[in-house]
């Protein structure tokens, strides 16, 4: 026979973690409402900022044109970026090969895999900021640009890859070592055959990355290219028209860019 | 005969405590089909990876061909382990190549790091490998991926790729642990002719006693890593494989047949 008892029955069990969860979504929304009744508006009323705001955005993408600029600057502009970004990707993907060969946990020692400490705090930090590092010493430019991406990449690929390596199955390493074979002779003969794949759609990956900071860092650290141009024309002509056109230039490649890294990640899969 | 391989008071005790093998000590002669029988954990595949130093002994000596494998330095290590196949019950293969640039995987131990790394491996081996890939029915599947193999066939490279090293001996871990009853004779079979006819000294980690009463010369018993028998199939008593898997008499499948029965 069952009995009902009178009270519910909880599913969730109630704990110290929860409280702090509610706790702290409790005091967001309050400071959150706060915040909305405090601001310093400076007379501009939301509703009107709303419709200004679309206002620009219409005038920026329905009536793009170029003044400043002409269609071959821009475009060789946008080369600019790519080249950046390709430049940093590929020097930030040599070295992380390496590092990350040292790093893996089943190909490394015990003092090399180190590493891994040194490598996150370079992750942790942003991209924009060592590039602002470098330019202390290399000056803001597109030598800082290089040196910073290039360096937060390391970060990137590091991880991705010693962690792509360990994926693989130590028997095989083990198999090799029983030859006589020698560390070198097994990275190449079946570390890299067995984890190609992974290293190539985190290559790409990263490089997805670098094009999207590559144009930040044209404007924020002066390393031209295309971002740099819609700097100019926001910040110094203020023509949002062009603006729009140099959007459309970056979406376009964007949108390229997926395109071929879509049909590299199913080619990649169907020799997987 | 002379004895190829001596292993002397072998101990091994993990970090953490655990002892996986205490004063083992046998030898092996050249030519001999010998199997290692024991419970999981018993410590077989620890005294099948002593031998080539694959896992560091904590006291005792290994013997091979006169030498002291324990006391080498790295790079003459390298040289006995190429002298030493080995074979693994999953294999090890590297799925994403080919069937002969696993088989010649087996060469890299006598090359120079650098050939070794760019995979340039001369016609002498090529041909080899060719040649031993034939020998185990493989000669169709030469340039198919390693994982688009079955299970047995991938067994077989693993074989090819342990021959083609020119191996004195053998170690098996587990060669049919994973395989189908078919595919488990096969292999069984293949082991067993490399054996007699290339005369290559084959030392087999097995988890089932019919087979290894079948094919070896001798058989070496181990429990909580000790050995506790060490002798032909044919004076196995049943009391005896109990004893070794230290069970009681009913629990076990198995058959002793013929004429170890009784």
């Amino acid at each position: 026979m069952i009995t009902r008892s009178e009270t519910k029955i909880k599913v969730k069990s109630f704990n110290k973690a929860t409280l702090v969860i509610r706790m702290t979504l409790l005091v967001l929304v309050l400071v959150t409402l706060l915040g909305f009744f405090t601001f310093d508006y400076k007379g501009i009323h939301v509703f009107d900022g709303i419709v200004l705001t679309g206002q620009t955005f219409l005038t920026m993408f329905l009536e793009p044109h170029f003044s400043h600029f002409t269609f071959v600057e821009l475009i060789s502009k946008l080369f600019i970026t790519i080249g950046l970004a390709i430049l940093t990707t590929m020097l930030g993907a040599a070295i992380s090969l390496f590092l990350a060969l040292v790093a893996a946990r089943n190909l490394a020692s015990k003092t090399t895999s180190n590493i891994r400490g040194i490598i996150a705090v370079i992750r942790a930090v942003p991209t924009v900021l060592w590039v602002l590092i470098f330019a202390v010493a290399a000056g803001l430019g597109s030598v800082a640009a290089v040196i910073g991406m290039s360096f937060h990449s390391i970060g990137y690929l590091v991880k991705a890859y010693s962690e792509s390596f360990e994926e693989m199955d130590d028997g095989v390493i083990e198999a090799l070592k029983a030859s006589g074979a020698t560390w070198w002779q097994i990275v190449f003969q079946a570390v890299l055959p067995s984890s190609m794949t992974y290293l190539l759609s985190w290559t790409f990956l990263r490089f997805e990355i670098n094009f999207t900071v590559a144009v930040a860092m044209g404007a924020a650290a002066g390393a031209g290219g295309i971002g740099y141009d819609m700097f100019m024309a926001s910040v110094f002509y203020y023509d949002l028209r062009e603006v729009g056109i140099i959007t459309y230039f970056m979406l376009l490649f964007a949108i390229l860019l997926e395109v071929f890294a879509t049909r590299l990640k199913r080619k990649l899969r169907l020799n997987a | 005969m002379k004895a190829l391989l001596e292993v002397r008071r072998v101990s091994k005790k993990y970090g953490n405590g655990s002892t996986a093998l205490s004063d083992v000590s046998f030898s092996i002669q050249e030519g001999e089909f010998v199997s290692i029988i024991g419970p999981s954990g018993a410590g077989k595949s620890t005294l099948l990876r002593c031998i080539n130093r694959m896992i560091e002994v904590s006291s005792g000596e290994v013997v091979f061909q006169n030498v002291n494998v324990t006391k080498l330095g790295k790079k003459q290590l390298k040289q006995v382990r190429r002298t030493i196949g080995m074979i693994f019950q999953h294999y090890n293969l590297v799925n994403r190549l080919s069937v002969i640039e696993n088989v010649l995987h087996g060469r890299l131990g006598y090359k120079s790091t650098l050939a070794g790394m760019l995979g340039l491996y001369n016609e002498e081996e090529k041909k080899k490998a060719v040649e031993i890939l034939a020998m185990l029915g493989l000669q169709d599947q030469i340039y198919k991926r390693a994982d688009q193999l079955s299970g047995g066939q991938k067994q077989r490279v693993g074989i090819a790729r342990a021959l083609v090293q020119e191996p004195k001996l053998l170690l098996c871990d587990e060669p049919i642990a994973s395989l189908d009853p078919n595919a488990s004779k096969t292999i069984m079979d293949y082991l067993k002719t490399i054996s007699t006819t290339l005369g290559i000294t084959v030392l087999v980690n097995l988890h089932q006693v019919d087979v290894a009463l079948k094919y070896s010369d001798r058989i070496i018993g181990v429990n909580k890593g000790r050995i506790i028998y060490d002798g032909v199939p044919r004076e196995m008593t049943s009391d005896m494989i109990h004893n070794i898997y230290g069970s009681e008499t009913g629990d076990l499948l198995f058959d002793l047949g013929g004429e170890n029965a009784g």
